[in-house]
């Protein structure tokens, strides 16, 4: 099958061409990128939100994009199944359209931070883990400011299992000072009910290519091969 | 300052009275109000390079003597051929004075405005520098304001624009605790094509000229007057000259600016800085020898009632200017609209070599468009300081303390640190381009995606040797830029500097200002690296003394590096390999860390720059890069060889046994061989079993090669062969103190 | 006596305001709420502060603002919109 995969371009995404790179160049799978006024659903099999600072993150970090035609785009491909991945500021976005719960608010200590840490694989039946392995330990680099996730459902997140990645030391455990952003229970990344919609503070499309980790990993590309993955069985 | 008058109305004007004159002369008759409005900022140092163009001659002809140089100085950034059909655009310029006002959105516009720059070159701004200085940390709140604020300013307006910050330079002295240096550079990659599509020039008659981006307020009203005088001369009146940083609409205005260039449409383009309009008119039309005709009443303006004047001179952020085909109009104005970019269509190009600018039917600005852009010079006297010579004559006092403290005590320095505060802070990955990860080399490295090639570059220079030598000192600081590039394996291929001085009507600051120039311009002829630009941000001075900041010629260079195997980091790789120190240690302390840290003192004997050694330094280093013979490579500087060892332990947790013997015979005290800032070293971590080769080469080259020293296991620097007593340092201390300085300063 | 002291810190009138102005076109005026003429954005602080009276309670809260430049008088304003018993 051609599998085909919308990166949606909002006004002051920057991680859109970075993300468009790993799809066609890395992961070797077509990608469009699309300006957000200009996203049909009908096209494409998945969509990736992508990082940046859409509307320049003014009011509040992904409210104005939340509003955005191409919103009710992906909400149409929410409801049917196919696989929408929210990539830091698209996380953000997710929150405020209310397709993932949450809020994302300002780091703790108040700064942005970039650099890279560890993530413990706390659910691999989504659409974007299915090929890691709970508990699984993996490389990625955060570059942020608004990350701190908050929910006042925590207990119903985990009843129904949508933490998907914590923030851990490189052992995997869980403790205070692995979290980088003072996100409640160091949650990194919460998926839907149903496993087809995952936000993600870190970003895989910066841990895809070995020239760019400071380990050699490549744990970022393993997303994205799960979504292609996860697309193929669908159809099949 | 002198007045003008004109039909009823008064300016002051930062003109000289030769200068009044000579307008009136050519023009023959009295300017309109907003005419002398244009000739006042047009001519401004800022603009017109008064004072400094005199010296800039000095620098040799890039674009004439390289044929890899695209653009030289006086155009938007130097433009250089790096093959593969690529085009790489740099520049770095000053934003001081508005960032000591106002921290954020000082720092902040000066990215905007080092963005546009580039993208005026017709390509996409790919990475930021920025070079900071300001006064000491501790116990100053007015510089730890300064300083979070500025760092601030550039993080939330750099990483909006997706362009990452890749590398930078804070230095702390108290000479820069009022007048802050904030000097911002970026980075820009295209095809040959894209540049070629995109000059600065309006070279054809009836093209269209589109204003797009940010509406006209009245906001930085003669901003450029104001960064031409000093902060001392300058009330609180004068400054709202301060602008607000928009990087939402600096991001859009990339897209839909790249996204024009690729129409085919675009001819011309220049962005609106200093000088607004005028300044982006004048220079297209002067310099492409086309005249034009603007109506004013089609410039979207943000408050009703703004006169020609404030229209002509504002210098509102975020606007460009295009000149396009006419054929190709509605291919441009269709991809502002997909942006919904604000935009009009402002006038039209002609052949008339004039500029004219009707309100209504009143034509307000009718000037040959050469004569804003031929700006005449003033010849300034230049005095070698007499306090000089007490400074130099200055003597090293018997150390206090025992080496090992002094040590410790630099390396929790504010100036040696680690300034991982600041770069946790930017967005140094976005791109997906950089393969260096901050504090792992001397420069910042960038791939070309889709190439086995890589772009490396540094900032930054020493202001304390160049206070007591700036001759030497500015050789001193390319050496110690070109160090950071050659020590990550790439080849110095250009520079652009960004010169921060005090008033150049000053005799002594104008001396330091000439002596720069010229060492600059020597070195670079000597070692055949292209001076591609520059910038010159005179008047720097303290606010209350009115003294001078320490004269600080800034130096960006970019290098490029074939293959990915070729990149050389500086962390120390094994065990048991040699430790060797390339290059001359003399008795150099002045103006070294070492002497501000420890006696609170500025003078001594400043390092001296042999070129011909430096050069065969530099072709022995590639030859081993050749032959793969370095496993770790760093520059010495600040605080010299034990600081620049104990950086290469600090990421591998390696520890090194030094035996120093090898010094004894020579004259150097041990706090010499110790904290010299003796340019052009090197530390280099190479295999035991390549040391025979390595010598052998060193001596065909006849420089000075010592090995000093084995890497070992214990995390530990034990420092043998001294003439007083051998020591051993403690890594996990040091890394302790490296650290938390910062941290400890700001965030408690 | 304890008093609560209501701030609002904003940009100058000539200074400009993007997020302001970016709620105003790129979400209301495109959700079709377009009688919307102008939207500012600004920073509130609430300060509770001991003091004997309410004009004191003011007076403190101007100067500390003033000197550790929790506003920047370059490009912003400072208003107090309300001080009552807390």
């Amino acid at each position: 099958m051609n599998i085909k995969i919308a990166v949606i371009e909002f006004p002051a995404s920057n991680c859109d061409r970075d993300a468009l790179h790993v799809l066609n160049n890395v992961v070797n799978i077509k990608a469009d990128l699309v300006w957000h006024n200009h996203f049909k659903e009908k096209d494409y099999d998945g969509v990736i939100l992508p990082g940046g600072f859409s509307f320049g993150d003014y009011l509040r970090a992904g409210i104005i994009a939340a509003h955005s035609p191409a919103m009710d785009e992906a909400r149409i491909m929410l409801e049917d199944g196919r696989p929408v991945l929210g990539i830091c500021n698209g996380f953000q976005i997710l929150t405020e359209a209310q397709f993932l719960p949450g809020a994302l608010l300002r780091n703790e200590s108040l700064k942005f931070v970039c650099k890279w840490v560890n993530l413990k694989i706390e659910n691999n039946k989504t659409a974007f883990t299915n090929k890691l392995n709970k508990a699984d330990i993996i490389d990625i680099p955060i570059a942020h400011g608004e990350g701190r996730y908050f929910t006042d459902k925590l207990k119903e997140l985990v009843d129904n299992d949508q933490i998907v990645f914590r923030y851990t030391n490189e052992k995997g455990a869980i403790t205070s000072d692995s979290n980088p952003n003072g996100s409640m229970d160091n949650i990194a990344g919460v998926c839907n009910l149903e496993g087809n919609c995952l936000g993600l503070m870190p970003h895989p499309e910066r841990a895809s290519e070995s020239i760019l980790s400071p380990n050699g990993t490549t744990h970022g590309k393993i997303i994205f091969d799960s979504m292609i993955d996860f697309i193929k069985k669908r159809s099949a | 300052m002198p007045k003008v008058n004109t039909s009823g109305d008064e300016l002051d004007v930062n003109l000289t009275d030769d200068e009044i004159e000579r307008i009136k002369d050519e023009l023959n008759r009295d300017p309109s109000i907003t005419e002398w409005g244009m000739f006042d900022v047009m001519l401004s140092e800022h603009c017109s390079y008064k004072s400094s163009r005199p010296k800039l001659k000095l620098f040799e002809d890039a674009e004439k003597n390289y044929d890899y140089v695209l653009a030289g100085p006086g155009q938007d950034a130097g433009v250089i051929d790096i093959g593969d059909n690529y085009a790489l655009a740099f520049r770095i310029e000053s934003h001081n004075h508005p960032s000591a006002i106002e921290p954020y959105h000082g720092a902040a516009t000066g990215i905007g405005g080092i963005i546009r720059d580039i993208l005026c070159m017709g390509v996409r701004p790919i990475a930021l520098l920025d070079p900071l200085r300001f006064g000491t940390l501790t116990d100053n709140p007015h510089s730890q304001w300064l300083f979070k604020y500025v760092v601030k300013g550039i993080a939330d307006y750099g990483n909006c624009t997706g362009i990452p910050t890749i590398g930078g330079e804070v230095e702390f002295d108290k000479s820069f605790e009022s007048n802050c240096l904030v000097n911002v550079a970026c980075i820009g990659l295209g095809t040959i094509e894209d540049f070629k599509h995109a000059p600065s020039r309006a070279y054809n008659p009836r093209d269209y000229i589109i204003l797009m981006g940010g509406s006209t307020g009245r906001d930085g009203i003669h901003g450029v007057t104001f960064a031409s005088r000093t902060l001392t001369d300058m009330s609180e009146a004068d400054r709202p000259a301060v602008q607000i940083g928009d990087p939402f609409t600096k991001k859009m205005i990339i897209e839909a600016t790249l996204e024009a260039i690729k129409t085919g449409h675009v001819r011309g383009l220049k962005d609106l800085g200093g000088g607004g309009l005028s300044c982006a008119l004048s220079e297209l039309t002067g310099d492409g020898g086309t005249g034009a005709s603007v109506d004013m009443g089609k410039i979207f303006i943000r408050e009703p009632g703004m006169n020609s004047f404030e229209v002509m001179l504002s210098e509102s952020q975020e606007r460009m200017a295009f000149i396009v085909k006419p054929e190709g109009l509605e291919d441009v104005l269709n991809v502002f609209r997909k942006f919904e970019m604000a935009h009009a269509v402002i006038g039209r190009t002609d052949d008339t070599q004039v500029l004219k600018v009707y309100d209504g039917d009143n034509l307000v600005v009718n000037l040959p468009a050469t004569a804003l852009s031929d700006a005449p010079t003033i010849p300034r006297k230049e005095k070698r300081p007499d306090f000089l010579d007490d400074l130099l004559a200055q003597k090293t006092p018997e150390p206090s303390k025992k080496l090992d403290e002094i040590i410790y005590d630099l390396i929790a320095s504010e100036n040696i640190c680690s300034k991982e505060w600041v770069y946790r802070q930017y967005d140094h990955e976005v791109g997906v381009r950089s393969v260096l990860k901050c504090g792992d080399g001397d420069s910042g490295i960038l791939r070309i995606i889709g190439t086995n090639k890589f772009i490396s570059s540094s900032v930054g220079t020493n202001s304390k040797h160049c206070f007591l030598d700036p001759y030497n000192g500015s050789k001193g600081g390319m050496i110690e830029i070109c160090g950071n590039v050659i020590a990550n394996g790439a080849r110095p291929k250009a520079m652009v500097n960004c010169c921060n001085f005090g008033n150049p009507e000053a005799p002594e600051s104008f001396w330091y200002f000439a002596e720069s120039v010229k060492g600059m311009a020597d070195f670079c002829r000597e070692m055949k690296i292209p001076i591609v630009g520059g910038n010159v941000s005179f008047y720097n001075e303290d606010e209350v003394t009115k003294t001078a900041i320490k004269p600080t010629p800034v130096i960006m260079i970019v290098g490029i590096i074939e293959g990915e195997e070729n990149i050389i980091t500086l962390p120390f790789k094994d065990v048991g390999s040699d430790v060797l120190l390339i290059g001359e240690t003399k008795p150099e302390l002045g103006g070294s860390e070492y002497h501000s840290v420890i006696y609170d003192m500025e003078g001594g004997t400043p390092p001296n720059v042999n070129e011909k050694e430096i050069k065969l330094i530099w072709d022995f280093i590639f030859e081993l890069y050749e032959n793969n013979l370095v496993k770790s490579n760093h520059d010495v500087n600040k605080g010299g060889i034990i600081i620049t060892i104990a950086e290469m332990c600090f990421k591998n947790k390696i520890g090194v046994k030094l035996d120093l013997n090898t010094f004894k015979e020579g004259g150097l005290k041990d706090d010499e061989l110790i904290f010299s800032e003796s340019v052009g070293r090197f530390v280099m971590e190479t295999s035991k079993s390549d040391y025979d080769k390595i010598m052998d080469l060193g001596g065909k080259y006849k420089i000075s090669v010592k090995k000093i020293g084995t890497t070992i296991m214990e995390p530990e620097i034990q420092i043998n062969g001294l003439k007083t007593s051998n020591f051993t340092l403690n890594l996990k201390q040091m890394k302790h103190l490296y650290d938390s300085t910062i941290p400890n300063l700001m965030d408690k | 006596m304890l008093w609560e002291v209501e701030v609002v810190l904003e940009n100058k009138k000539a200074a400009r305001d993007p997020v302001g102005e970016t709620i105003k076109r790129d979400l209301l005026a495109k959700k079709g709420y377009d009688m919307v003429t102008n939207v500012r954005s600004g920073q509130y602080l609430r300060i509770n502060i001991e003091s004997n009276d309410e004009q004191q309670a003011k007076q403190v809260v101007e100067k500390m603002c003033n000197e550790l430049r929790i506003f920047n008088p370059v490009t912003q304003i400072l208003t107090i919109l309300n001080v009552k018993k807390s």
